[in-house]
């Protein structure tokens, strides 16, 4: 049983695996918490999806792909910007023209000419089969992402809660904009060949969604989302070894597992905790005497 | 009324954090010019009220002296120098309107007033024993310390207010901005934020705030700068507001009355108006100038 247990630690691959999606993990964990509480999940999409046609560039012209996909996501986020500012159009719907136009050109770019990438790995990731300059690709965007979020998170917390007084101090709100999102960009890059395209705005959503639900404390949540992205990404590429099944799905699929249970059993938050908490109160109210809780009703 | 340019106080310590608002015109993206050619100065140890109708330009002049907005013509400047290099120095502390801020966010109270000390800490804002010191303080002088540890959400709209005054004070700016701070609170915490203006301007603090709530405006306000997309009057508040002044820029939307009382023993002449927002009663004498303003009193003899 044990042996069954650790046949999947025989293999490099798999410890490569294990270990590079708990880094992207913890990474996308640390940003969630930024991407939900500033309502930025549609732009996080958009930008995982905007990154596409850069990578089929990339390996087309053999350029690193992480340079390529960064391009294609900054792009698409000035565009998105311009097309904004010019008509009248709201703004959910410019990102949504915008980055499907970048993906399907994307798609299109990589059915017409094939490399070393296949749609396949692009749109659904594939971690098991990473090559080992992508894993430094990654690693390193991951290492400066996580570096830039512990120096800058007390400025960027302050900015997402209040840009105003973040400007009011003497902060530069414009380059803290800029630098959220140009994080945003990178994890998603990083997470790319992960869990794939398509779900890397999960990765960059649940972990932060989950914690948010946990905890009223900023710093608090931000640790949970880490720590919930690390052991989910790295347990659901473990297990996938035996589903023989997507690694990226495996993942999102925990993920989700353990926000329904922060949905229903949070301890504040929860579905159940503040039932219980209404019948309580009714209840203590009803013994209290007074069938009506608005003291100002009673009698009447 | 004066027009333009009205300083008063001539401390030395004014010339230092006085405010300056120079033909100052802001336009909207979308075209709208929302202020147009507003002058106006302020010195320390002043609490001006800035008063006019809804979307007369309050929050828009607001937001230009905090340097959210960049003037399409004009200047304003802080103590001689630049909205931004005064920023930096922690010389402006801005309450924004309620509406401004997402309360569901994941910070406790002391978290909020602790962002009040971001500008005096280091580059990774790790509060030192001072700043948690002056957290605490200022927490207390809005009476709100034994809520240190909920998550602002949980707080009535008083309290909220209470909270980002605090922050206001841990910051230790001289010039502090009010954006219609009475709106939604209790009657307490109104008493309360007005006492804490007095001290704050006894203690050489320039204080501005916007409210249309005109019956507040004399009872601890000093100076008034009443707008209507521009500067109608600015000075102090005998000469200014005045129900000439205030007529122009309400028009319509304060209830007039006049109350004649020539038949009064003394034989002198009696006219009263009052000019009310529905709120509290404005009280003129037949100079236009201020008699009194709310007052139960005078409530119930005019109801008779
Ligand atoms: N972001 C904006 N874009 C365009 N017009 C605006 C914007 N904000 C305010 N305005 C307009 O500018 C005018 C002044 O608004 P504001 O300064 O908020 O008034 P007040 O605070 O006195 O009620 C109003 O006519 C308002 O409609
Ligand atoms: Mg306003």
């Amino acid at each position: 049983m044990i042996e069954l247990l650790l046949t999947p630690l025989h293999y490099e691959y798999m410890i490569k695996a294990i270990v590079v999606s708990g880094v992207i993990g913890g990474v996308c964990g640390l940003l969630s918490c930024f991407v939900t509480l500033k309502g930025w999940s549609l732009m996080g999409d958009a930008l995982s999806h905007a990154i596409v046609p850069g990578v089929a560039v990339a390996y087309l012209v053999g350029l690193p792909f992480a340079l390529g996909a960064f391009a294609s996501g900054l792009l698409a986020a000035v565009v998105m910007g311009v097309v904004k500012s010019k008509t009248r159009i709201r703004e959910d719907a410019v990102i949504g023209i915008v980055f499907t136009t970048f993906f399907a050109a994307g798609v299109l770019m990589i059915s017409l000419f094939p490399s070393n990438i296949s749609l396949k790995t692009i749109v659904l990731g594939n971690i098991l089969g990473i090559a080992d300059s992508d894993i430094i690709q990654m690693l390193a965007i991951s290492a400066v992402a996580l570096l830039v979020l512990v120096l800058k998170w007390k400025d960027l917390l302050l900015f997402a809660f209040d840009p105003n007084q973040a400007q009011s101090i003497g902060l530069n709100t414009t380059r803290l904009n800029l630098m959220l999102l140009i994080l945003l960009a990178a994890t998603a890059v990083a997470a790319l060949q992960a869990v794939g395209a398509v779900l890397v705005i999960a990765m960059l959503v649940t972990p932060g969604a989950t914690a948010y639900q946990l905890t009223d404390r900023f710093g608090r949540m931000m640790l949970l989302a880490c720590g919930m992205g690390i052991v989910t990404s790295m347990l659901g590429a473990y297990i996938s070894y035996f589903l023989n099944g997507s690694t990226g799905g495996c993942i999102v699929c925990l993920q989700t597992l353990v926000f329904l249970m922060a949905f229903f059993f949070a301890p504040k938050y929860g579905i159940v905790a503040a039932r219980r908490k209404a019948r309580r109160t009714t209840d203590a109210l009803l013994i209290s005497g007074d069938a009506h809780p608005v003291p100002a009703l009673r009698g009447l | 009324m004066s027009h333009g340019s009205t300083k008063l106080n001539k401390n030395d310590i004014s010339s230092e954090i006085d405010l300056h608002v120079n033909e100052v015109t802001v336009a909207y993206n979308n075209g709208h010019v929302a202020l147009f050619d507003t002058t106006f100065d302020l010195g320390a140890g002043t609490i001006c009220a800035l008063v006019g109708v809804n979307g007369s330009g309050k929050s828009t002049l607001f937001k230009t002296i905090m340097g959210f907005l960049t003037p399409t013509r004009g200047s304003v400047t802080i103590g001689g120098k630049p909205v931004q290099v005064a920023q930096k120095q922690n010389m402006v502390a801005y309450i924004p309107q309620a509406e401004d801020v997402d309360w569901a966010f994941p910070v406790s109270v002391m978290d909020v007033v602790l962002m009040g000390r971001y500008g005096y800490m280091n580059f990774l804002r790790i509060p030192r024993a001072t700043d948690l010191e002056i957290a605490i303080e200022s927490l207390r002088r809005v009476n709100m310390l034994d809520y240190k540890e909920r998550q602002i959400g949980e707080l009535s709209g008083g309290q909220k207010k209470r909270v980002f005054l605090a922050r206001a004070l841990a910051q230790r700016g001289r010039i502090v901005l009010l954006d219609e701070p009475f709106s939604g609170v209790d009657v307490q915490t109104e008493a309360a934020i007005i006492e804490l203006l007095r001290e704050l301007r006894a203690d050489e603090h320039l204080i501005l705030v916007s409210t249309h709530d005109l019956g507040l405006v004399p009872s601890f306000c000093d100076q008034v700068v009443i707008i209507n997309r521009t500067v109608l009057a600015a000075g102090p508040t005998h000469d200014t507001f005045t129900q000439e002044n205030l007529a122009r820029a309400f028009g319509g939307t304060l209830r007039d009355l006049r109350i004649d009382h020539t038949d009064a023993p003394d034989g002198t002449s009696n006219e009263f108006r009052v000019l009310s927002d529905d709120e509290e009663p404005l009280i003129f004498g037949h100079d236009g100038r201020l008699v009194d303003h709310w007052h139960p009193g005078i409530d119930e003899e005019e109801s008779k």
